[in-house]
């Protein structure tokens, strides 16, 4: 072999030896970044799928709610929350002057009437200078402002659309259905029907996964695969759009016109314990509940999102006669014609003394002259001297008091009341309780007490919800038996009691031209305060002979007229007639 | 003296340097392999193509979809909205009507009219 020949050899191992030392250095770099980086921190393997590939969560559409004659209460609408992009700009106009901004910012301006210009253009400057790549500058703008915007093709400002949900009546039974909040990553109920049954219209996200284009499009081709949402289900509520309109009304009118604090009414149906209408006032507007944050209802107690037929009480006063005297009925203990002395007021040995209201003495009374003068003597007598606390407090637990009514499953005030056991329980419990002091229980507590006598003796399950449509698949909520309480027998004599205290008593205001009414007033009194601070209530059934509709109206602190008679018994009244009228109810009384 | 082959011995050499039963050049083979290729991809564009049409023709309907969503749910909002009683009230009154009182209602009573079965809201009127 000559030199020449050797010198070639070694050029070709040189050669070699070099390809193969960068191949080795290629195999290392590939084995580090393919196995030794692909699953670490900066985790490429992730990044490249990202890259190429789209996640994406679909939203479920909450269910809406219904009526009970089918009108939408609550609904969703999509609107465009505004977004720009200040890095995307200065990568765009790398040379960009404070001129060209502004003219960017006033043509934003002209669609966006509302955002300031300085405002805008502060968000761009901020939004730069902290490398910000999105920066949101409106949210939910009108469908109008959506179209001029994307007319405009603006550079570096986009829409993105976002569910809102919405109540097309306004306030409109507001505090049954509350709100949904809605923020950026969190939008659930809160209050009423939106909360009690949060899990139900929220439905189930659905996701969707495809490799894109470089627009970030979907491709038909390639590896997919979706899971489709499911949605909401829709709710039909029990309440009637009209009726629950009408009972607004009225009430506010009547809250205004009395100088009242607040105020309360219910109706149910007589039969199923069905709510028919429901209304607090004051209440909010669930599109823009932020407004009433500071806002409070229920003797300026609680939030005005809270339901004050469930969420306050108060001392029932004189309507809680009506279950002394079914204790009395349904023991066999009194009949309506048991009599008593009454002298204006009564002393106890054990308790301290009881009188009427301005000390009124009305001699030889019977049990119906104790409904029909409202008197305290009379219900104290019959629940000390004829009942005692073993006969007395049974009816209390029986009728519901100090318990939840099961209507939510969320904020529910069971009211409370002191009974034999209890540390500061006294004889004296027993005497006020026995006329409505002393006691403590929401309204819809005592409507239901009344719809229990209207329903021959026995209590049904309030209820706020008709039936619920999973995606067609519906499901009736029927009327639900609690449980009897008194006996047909009794129900009847004291029905007929009631109808006498209304007609002779003190709910004269409350007559309906044509119809029987069964009813009681209430005055109730806060220890502490000033007599003429009252809680005016009516609560009863019209027809009487056979019950459609319980009405409880509740009046706080009304300043107009102070007394159950005067100042809430107009508005049952009222109410009723519309009752009776709307549901097309015979009269059973000549005219 | 050089023999012959045998038949099949000769024929396995012909197959070893013709494998298809028609002769054809190196050059013709080149020309060929081209075209096949170039044919391939023609068709691979094309259904490419073909495929990026339909994917773009889907993403239109789905924001066609997605708007006629919107302007569905806008249309069952403006229903709700005009058939709540709150906004009819409004619009009755700017009409200038004002609400009935029930009170004023005349109930005409029939005599020996049947009663009309409590709760049986067929046929009430």
């Amino acid at each position: 072999m000559n030199a020449e020949m050797q010198r070639a050899r070694h050029r070709q191992m040189f050669i070699f030896l070099l390809v193969t030392a960068g191949m080795l250095i290629l195999l290392g770099r590939l084995y580090y970044w393919q196995i030794l980086q692909s699953h670490s921190g900066y985790n490429l393997a992730q990044l490249a799928q990202d890259e190429h590939l789209q996640n994406q969560i679909l939203d479920a559409p909450r269910g809406l709610i219904y009526d009970s004659t089918g009108h939408v209460l609550a609904t969703n609408v999509i609107r465009d929350d505004v977004y720009i992009e200040p890095v995307q700009y200065s990568i765009d106009h790398p040379n960009y002057t404070q001129n060209d901004l502004q003219t960017l910012v006033t043509q934003l301006h002209q669609a966006l009437p509302a955002v300031p210009v300085a405002m805008l253009q502060n968000a761009f400057s901020t939004g730069i200078a902290r490398g910000q790549w999105a920066v949101r500058v409106a949210i939910g703008i009108s469908d109008q402002q959506s179209q001029q915007l994307q007319n405009l093709q603006l550079p570096d400002v986009f829409l993105q659309p976002r569910t809102w949900r919405t109540y097309p009546g306004g306030t409109l039974a507001a505090q049954i259905l509350g709100f949904v909040t809605q923020n950026d990553t969190d939008n659930h109920g809160m209050y009423g029907i939106e909360k009690q049954y949060d899990t139900l219209l929220q439905g189930k996200p659905g996701s969707f996964t495809a490799e894109t284009d470089l627009q970030g499009n979907p491709l038909t081709f390639g590896p997919d695969s979706e899971q489709q949402p499911v949605s909401g289900a829709n709710l039909t509520l029990t309440i009637d759009s009209t009726m629950q309109n009408m009972l607004q009304n009225a009430l506010a009118n009547a809250v205004k016109q009395l100088q009242a604090e607040s105020g309360t009414v219910v109706v149910l149906d007589a039969r199923t314990g069905a709510v028919v209408a429901m209304a607090g006032y004051p209440t909010f507007d669930p599109n823009n509940y932020g407004n009433y944050a500071n806002q409070l209802g229920c003797l300026n107690s609680e939030g005005v999102y809270l339901n004050p037929a469930i969420d306050c009480d108060y001392e029932p006063g004189s309507t809680m006669k009506a279950v002394t005297m079914s204790a009395g009925l349904n023991q066999g203990l009194i009949t309506p014609n048991t009599t008593l002395n009454d002298q204006g007021c009564m002393s106890f040995n054990d308790a301290p003394t009881v009188c009427n209201w301005q000390d009124l003495a009305y001699g030889t009374e019977t049990m119906t002259g104790v409904l029909i003068h409202s008197a305290n003597v009379g219900a104290a007598y019959v629940a000390h001297n004829i009942l005692g606390a073993s006969r007395y407090y049974p009816y209390l637990q029986q009728f519901g008091f100090g318990q939840y009514t099961g209507i939510a499953d969320g904020p529910e005030d069971a009211g409370s009341y002191r009974q034999p056991g209890d540390a500061n329980w006294t004889i004296s419990d027993l005497t006020r309780q026995a006329f409505g002091q002393s006691i403590l229980a929401s309204p819809l507590q005592v409507a239901m007490v009344y719809q229990t006598i209207a329903n021959s003796g026995v209590l049904m399950q309030p209820y706020l919800l008709s039936s619920i449509d999973q995606n067609g698949h519906v499901t009736q909520i029927q009327p639900t038996v609690k449980r009897r309480v008194i006996s047909t027998h009794a129900a009847q004599l004291l029905t007929g009691m009631l109808e006498q205290a209304a007609v002779k008593g003190f709910a004269q205001l409350a007559q309906v031209p044509g119809y029987s009414i069964a009813a009681k007033t209430g005055t109730a009194t806060t220890q502490g305060i000033s007599d003429t601070q009252t809680e005016a209530s009516v609560v009863g059934f019209i027809p009487a002979s056979n019950p459609r509709f319980v009405i409880l109206v509740k009046l706080d602190r009304p300043q107009k007229a102070i007394y159950g008679s005067t100042a809430a018994a107009p508005l049952w009244g009222t109410i009723a007639q519309q009752l009776v009228w709307y549901y097309n109810v015979p009269p059973d009384l000549p005219l | 003296m050089q023999t012959a082959p045998k038949p099949i011995l000769a024929a396995r050499r012909r197959r070893q340097l013709h494998p298809f039963f028609f002769r054809i050049s190196p050059v013709g083979l080149s020309i060929c392999s081209v075209l096949l290729i170039s044919l391939m991809a023609v068709l691979y564009l094309s259904q490419l193509g073909q495929a990026v049409t339909a994917n773009q023709a889907i993403q239109t309907l789905h924001s066609r979809q997605d708007t006629l969503a919107r302007e569905d749910q806008d249309l069952v909002y403006q229903i709700a909205q005009e058939q709540s009683p709150t906004y009819i009230e409004e619009h009755a009154r700017a009409m200038g009507l004002i609400p009935a009182d029930p009170k004023s209602v005349i109930v005409l009573v029939i005599a020996h009219l049947k009663p009309i079965p409590a709760g049986d809201q067929h046929i009430q009127p």
